[in-house]
């Protein structure tokens, strides 16, 4: 660690892949949290909803399972599948796509990242990595990999 | 604040909305009751929780550890909910602060990106392992399951403690000494403009290789308990890889949210993910995320570790005695 020798004290360049990955994030997640407030507000809204965040937050706080949360509630336990897109219209499914959403924006902002560290920075390595962390991310999403949950 | 705002106006419209958001759904609120919940209850609980989380969201960004470390000890030592829905919930809570200050992070030059992604393939597969194996234990296990990871998190954070101890405040420019070939063919190093002191600094990462190797064992200990990670991520980073403890933390954030989003997955398609828990502190993050994104350039990080060192050990404190007590069946008076 040391001071650099530059007698204008300059602020030094800040790498475009960076910018690019971090931009990307930055928005997706803005707009993630944006349609999440929309969806907590639906859900609060929406008299009699078959999802409804009373019967959610009394198992959830009572402890019971997963299994036993989902139980008797308008949509049935998701079992490896994007459970949300199916409910969108509905409080609880459309918070969730805004949770999704925020959660998804990591695998775009790679790409675009891995792009400028290859045709932009010269700097294929690192490319090579933020492809391979997204593809580990896509096959996460996708559900190539899966838990032991059914 | 008010120079903040006008800064970032994305992050007024967030708290706008948010104050918004929650007026109509306290104003105009439909839910039933349900079990011991009222529907005002319910709104109160949704509330509260996001308070909480704006408030954990600062001291985790400017810490660098991201909001799980405290999110998970907490609920799991002094709720009785499920560890699944803990752990699924902490991911996320350690994960949309890290993902909101990448942005502002990368922008200013405190991340970089080179070092974030050398360490997040070893982080992303480790935090995937980490999770089957929590969810595993969980289905296998049961209550012991949740007792037994009760009291190995209480004893790890015990441990992030006194590494915070340890590491103490000549590690804030660290010195890289002897650099490895490997370490120098890789290229971990750069230069960042360090506002509190009014200049340019350089660093070069060191010890690469041992590094990764760590990020690895740190993925698995996120994914698993639902931490994020974050905790080790700048220990490591700092300690062993001499990187300033600045960009240790700014990078940690980053790290955190791209390790998450792969080991987060398969808990929303297994509905451990339920929105209307996280939702909430999904939103106190994003908001907390920016601020405290924002707060890290000025202030010096050091300060921040006397709060979390404190807080890592009462939390352990009452980890340890709730898995003792299931474990043997007895009662020890703790908090």
């Amino acid at each position: 660690m040391s001071e650099q020798q530059n007698p204008k004290e300059s602020r030094p360049e800040i790498p475009k892949s960076g910018v690019a990955y971090g931009e990307t994030i930055y928005w997706g997640t803005i707009a993630s949290a944006v349609i999440t407030i929309l969806g907590q507000v639906v859900t609060f809204l929406t008299p009699g909803s078959a999802i409804s965040p009373s019967v959610l937050l009394s198992r959830i706080w009572e402890g019971k399972e997963v299994a036993a949360i989902w139980e008797g509630v308008g949509v049935a336990r998701p079992a490896n599948e994007h459970w949300y897109f199916a409910q969108i219209t509905t409080g609880e499914g459309l918070t969730m796509f805004g949770i999704a959403l925020g959660v998804f924006v990591v695998i775009p902002a790679l790409l675009a990242s891995a792009w400028v560290l290859f045709t932009r920075e010269g700097r294929p390595l690192f490319g090579v990595l933020a492809i391979i962390a997204a593809l580990i991310t896509i096959a996460s999403f996708v559900g190539v990999i899966q838990m032991p949950v059914g | 604040m008010q120079d903040l705002m006008k800064k970032v106006p994305e992050l007024s419209l967030l708290i706008g909305l948010s104050i918004v958001g929650y007026f109509v759904m306290g104003a105009f609120n439909q839910v039933g009751e349900a079990g011991a919940l009222t529907g005002g209850g319910a709104f109160v609980l949704v509330l509260a929780s996001f308070i909480l989380s704006v408030m954990i969201a600062i001291v985790a960004v400017i810490a660098g550890v991201g909001g799980g470390v405290l999110f998970t000890p907490i609920m799991m030592a002094f709720t009785t909910m499920d560890t699944l829905i803990i752990r699924s919930t902490g991911l996320v809570v350690a994960m949309f602060s890290g993902l909101v200050s990448s942005g502002p992070f990368m922008r200013k030059g405190l991340a970089d990106v080179k070092i974030v992604l050398y360490c997040a393939i070893p982080i992303i597969a480790g935090a995937m392992l980490g999770s089957y194996a929590a969810i595993a234990l969980a289905e296998v296990m049961g209550a012991q399951g949740d007792a037994i990871v009760r009291l190995l998190l209480g004893l790890i954070l015990v441990f992030i403690a006194i590494l915070f101890i340890v590491g103490g405040s000549n590690t804030e420019y660290p010195e890289p000494g002897h650099v490895s070939r490997f370490s120098e063919w890789m290229g971990l190093k750069g230069s960042y403009y360090e506002e509190s002191l009014g200049r340019p600094m350089s660093y070069q990462a060191t010890r690469v290789g041992i590094g990764g190797l760590l990020f690895l064992l740190v993925g698995f200990t996120g994914g698993f308990f639902g931490l994020g990670g974050g905790w080790a991520v700048v220990p490591v980073l700092n300690l062993v890889m001499t990187t300033p403890l600045k960009i240790s933390a700014a990078s940690s954030g980053v790290l955190l949210a791209m390790g998450n989003s792969a080991a987060i997955w398969p808990y929303i398609k297994v509905g451990a993910l339920i929105a209307a828990l996280a939702a909430p502190w999904m939103l106190g993050q994003v908001i907390g995320g920016i601020l405290g994104a924002h707060i890290l350039a000025r202030v010096r990080a050091n300060f921040i570790r006397y709060i979390l060192i404190v807080l890592l050990f009462l939390t352990s404190l009452k980890l340890m005695s709730r898995g003792v007590e299931t474990l043997l069946g007895i009662d020890i008076p703790v908090l």
